[in-house]
């Protein structure tokens, strides 16, 4: 899942939250929202385009996707390392002797949420049934909405390209034709049948862009479903604006979930079982705030209008002494939690681009000039460890004893390699375009880079976007080069490996544009084998291969730091964050 | 102008005349708070310039300390301590300083013509010209001034060059309606009318009779655009919309804003002491300035 390369340091799990409800709330709104104390403050560090599953490609966009939307399976929230669980799966699906077909039983009295979309029960959520999925994944192939979730599904059910081909040509989708892969046997029954097998296909289940969404609302607001989401989750949209705030309330119609009473060793003396069996969810509202700036979130953390916060590079010696939580915010009693991140930072070439896509040398060059010891130092106070390639530690595929040849930083081989460019000096080389966001710590970032260019008589023309446009832009195969990083989708290094496919270009998430037949080939092979020490072998060619065309600079693999509130209970990291709001109590008495 | 004592016929030799501007001048040498004001100015004026020409603080951009390091007295690029690459703070002063001399000088270039010309022909020619002329810059006011900016260097790209267009393009509507206001008032007036009498054309009326009459509102406004451009610059930047890979005041103010809760103080002590000390001459030199020039406040 993308995020943001240099803003924080906690991407993949962090909320952040803000403001005491009521504060914010004003006086306009003064029935029934008194703050009840129990709302739940994150934030979210970049602007949101919308609540729809099958457009939630971006970290941010998923979290609040998971809090209206949920999908056939999820992570469990304790266990380590990740498992799927049933979510409105009633069992985990069962696959058929020919190992491509899954039957999954659904959850009997799951509700969507209320909403005037169902105008045939006046209103009133009806239960979500077999159907609805059907529904769903037809939905993400629909080729009007170029769904951030087709790439899950292309090529992998069977009959679904078909589908997608056949309402390309007829300009519209028919969602009555039946798909053969997608199969209703009950209305608490569904078979998805897959081209062949596939050991990631559990894991899009778990993903946002498979969250189950109901036809009636995705025809009634059309284009602004967007903005009217309306799925079976713990949390219904109350007002969406934006720019500044989501605020969501306690769904009542919400089945009964509980907090799970397993997890690894060590979470019951970390009290983290202590709500074991209760109800979820525990908060009664839910407001995000939308603060993209640094300093204004760590502010409101420390003043406690946050309930959650990551620690800003230029917080870090203020909020951590050595290892550990300062004494000033321990004396608060504040928690830290520190997790290995499952991703990878890097900066993209487009190689769709004629003259950085086209110059293997140029980027092997690019690459070894710029210092990634100096850059992590500088942006992430040294929490990160420097990538190799795009795979990170914690999957296999990782090999810790790799040592990329053109991520040692080295100014003259980088300067030998301009001129076998054929770029001399920089000297009859363009000014690349590098794309960027347009907030501070990304502005100091960006002229990092420029600086680690400089040496090598490159010039940059930096164009600036917010989180939204961003995207669009790299959908659109736009600029030369731009920093980004990628979380793990489901623990598999495949996930990142797929960034590389030919057919994943964009709008698809291989954003550089990136086509390698061989790789290709190899790619395709991995699919069809089980975690073993041959596909271990067969991901670390394919890393040696993307190593030498060099289409990203590999950065790094960041540790999150992540801060709570004394209040904030039941907090653990996890890679895969979305919907995870709902096992979160607050402890109205630790709180003024 | 000069004074009515001639009308008094006496055998004493006429008093020897004085210009509007001599006699402005002679009294700005009195003041001596606008002398100071002068003098701060001109020095800016010569440290950008030596900037400019690489006389001083040169280059900016290498490393010369550790990242963050503070104030100290070590070396003269130490003395306002270093930036999150380890660059000089101080040597980053003074080429902001540069950057502001310069997009408050290029976009007062830029902006005083196109004022002065408009507000010249809307007010003498009236008629349609006028209104035209009205209604273009009532309109262009009406669009609030930041949001201006943002869209024009949106619209430019980022950089220094859309800086100035952005800010010279919308920063002349003030002049253009005092220029207008006083072009109404002088057009009937009787030296108008004689130069019309003798054959002088429109264009001989307007910039050789009565522009020089109303000239001092032209120096009076560039003393004031001078620092509003100065402004605007810094605050474009402090936007993330302006000066790009250059160390301009706002983009340092930006940093600033990240920094200081690690307790870093000098890149915004040192931006804001730059600022300050322009800023605070041109406004007082533009009090000055009217106070001498305008013949009503005699």
């Amino acid at each position: 899942m993308k995020t943001l390369n240099l803003r924080k340091l906690v991407s993949s799990l962090t909320l952040v939250a803000l403001a005491t409800g009521s504060v914010l709330i004003g006086s306009a709104c003064t029935t029934k929202r008194a703050d009840s104390g129990n709302t739940l403050n994150l934030v979210s560090t970049a602007k949101i385009k919308g609540i729809d599953p099958a457009h939630a490609d971006d970290l941010y966009s998923g979290l609040e996707v998971g809090r209206v939307f949920e999908g056939l399976l999820q992570y469990s929230y304790l266990k380590r390392p990740y498992v799927l669980e049933p979510l409105l799966a009633e069992s985990m699906p069962e696959m058929g002797a020919d190992g491509k077909t899954y039957t999954i039983h659904l959850k009997k009295g799951v509700l969507f949420q209320d909403d005037k979309a169902f105008k045939a029960t006046q209103g009133k959520g009806r239960e979500m049934t077999a159907e609805d999925v059907v529904f769903t994944f037809k939905r993400l192939a629909d080729p009007k909405l170029s769904s951030a979730g087709w790439w899950l599904i292309d090529g992998k059910i069977v009959g679904i390209n078909e589908w997608h081909d056949a309402a390309t040509k007829a300009g519209k989708a028919d969602y009555a034709a039946a798909v053969e892969g997608l199969k209703v046997i009950d209305p608490h029954t569904v078979q998805i049948k897959l081209n062949q097998h596939s050991f990631q296909f559990l894991y899009t289940l778990a993903m946002p862009q498979a969250g189950i969404v109901p036809h009636e609302a995705v025809e009634l607001y059309g284009d602004e479903f967007l903005n009217h989401p309306v799925g079976t989750g713990p949390f219904k949209l109350e007002d969406f604006n934006p720019a500044s705030k989501i605020s969501y309330v306690r769904n009542p119609t919400y089945r009964k979930e509980v907090f799970p009473s397993e997890g690894e060793a060590g979470d019951k003396e970390a009290g983290l079982l202590a709500d074991a069996g209760k109800p979820l969810p525990f908060a009664d509202r839910v407001v995000v705030q939308i603060i993209t700036e640094t300093q204004p979130q760590w502010l409101n953390f420390l003043q406690g209008k946050l309930d959650v916060s990551p620690i800003p590079k230029d917080n870090f010696a203020q909020a951590i002494v050595g290892q550990e939580l300062s004494p000033e915010l321990k004396a608060k009693n504040m928690k830290l939690h520190k997790m290995a991140q499952i991703e990878v930072t890097h900066t993209t070439f487009n190689m769709a681009d004629p003259i950085v896509g086209k110059n293997r040398l140029l980027r092997q060059a690019i690459s070894t000039a710029f210092d990634q010891t100096a850059y992590n130092e500088t942006f992430y106070n040294g929490r990160a460890i420097e990538a190799q390639g795009p795979i990170p530690p914690g999957l296999a595929g990782y090999d810790p004893s790799f040592k990329n040849p053109y991520r040692q930083f080295n100014l003259a081989k980088a300067k030998e390699l301009m001129s076998k460019a054929g770029y001399p000096e920089g000297k009859g080389l363009p000014v690349l375009e590098y794309l960027t966001l347009a907030d501070s710590t990304s502005r100091q970032g960006t002229e990092f880079f420029e600086r680690a260019l400089a040496p090598l008589g490159i010039k940059l023309k930096v164009s600036t976007f917010s989180w939204p446009e961003f995207n669009a832009a790299l959908k659109n195969k736009k600029g030369q080069m731009w920093s980004f990083a990628w979380g793990a989708d489901y623990p598999d290094a495949e996930n990142f490996l797929q960034l590389f496919y030919s057919k994943n270009m964009s709008p698809g998430p291989n954003d550089s544009n990136y086509s390698n037949p061989e790789f290709d080939r190899m790619y395709e092979k991995s699919l069809t084998m089980k975690d073993s020490p041959e596909r271990t072998a067969l991901y670390q060619s394919m890393v040696k291969v993307l190593v030498e065309d060099c289409p990203w600079i590999f950065d790094a693999h960041r540790l999150a730091f992540t801060l709570t509130q004394p209040w904030i209970k039941n907090y653990k990291p996890h890679d895969l964050d979305h919907g995870r709001s709902k096992y979160l109590r607050i402890d109205g008495s630790l709180k003024k | 102008m000069s004074t009515a004592s001639a009308t008094t016929a006496d055998l004493k030799p006429m008093p020897q005349g004085r210009s509007l501007m001599s006699d402005a001048l002679a009294r700005l040498k009195k003041d001596r708070l606008a002398i100071l004001c002068t003098a701060i100015i001109v020095i800016y004026a010569l440290i950008a310039l030596a900037a400019q020409f690489g006389l001083i603080a040169t280059p900016w951009d290498v490393v010369v300390g550790k990242a963050y390091q503070p104030p100290s007295f070590d070396s003269l690029p130490l003395c306002l301590g270093t930036d999150i690459f380890g660059r000089s703070v101080f040597y980053k002063v003074i080429h902001g300083t540069r950057i502001a001399m310069s997009v408050g000088l290029v976009a007062s270039l830029i902006s005083i013509p196109i004022g002065v010309f408009l507000g010249a022909i809307a007010g003498y020619f009236g008629g349609w010209i006028d209104e035209l002329v009205v209604w273009f810059y009532t309109t262009l006011s009406s669009i609030p001034n930041i949001m201006l900016l943002v869209a024009i260097t949106f619209a430019l790209g980022k950089g220094l060059t859309a800086i100035y267009f952005a800010l010279g393009s919308t920063a002349w509507i003030g002049l253009a309606r005092v220029i207008r206001g006083e072009f109404i008032k002088h057009k009937n007036r009787d030296y108008v009318i004689a130069a019309d009498s003798l054959g002088a054309t429109h264009a001989s009326r307007i910039f050789k009779h009565i522009l020089p009459n109303v000239s001092h509102f032209v120096i009076i406004n560039l003393s004031l655009q001078f620092v509003s451009a100065i402004k605007s610059e810094v605050i474009l930047s402090f936007l993330g919309l302006g000066v790009q890979g250059q160390p301009s005041w706002g983009v340092m103010i930006d940093d600033a804003k990240l920094e200081l809760s690690r307790g870093v103080w000098w890149q915004l002590a040192g931006a804001t002491i730059g600022m300050f000390f322009v800023v605070l001459a041109f406004n007082i030199l533009g009090d000055s300035l009217r106070d001498a020039l305008d013949p009503k406040i005699k």
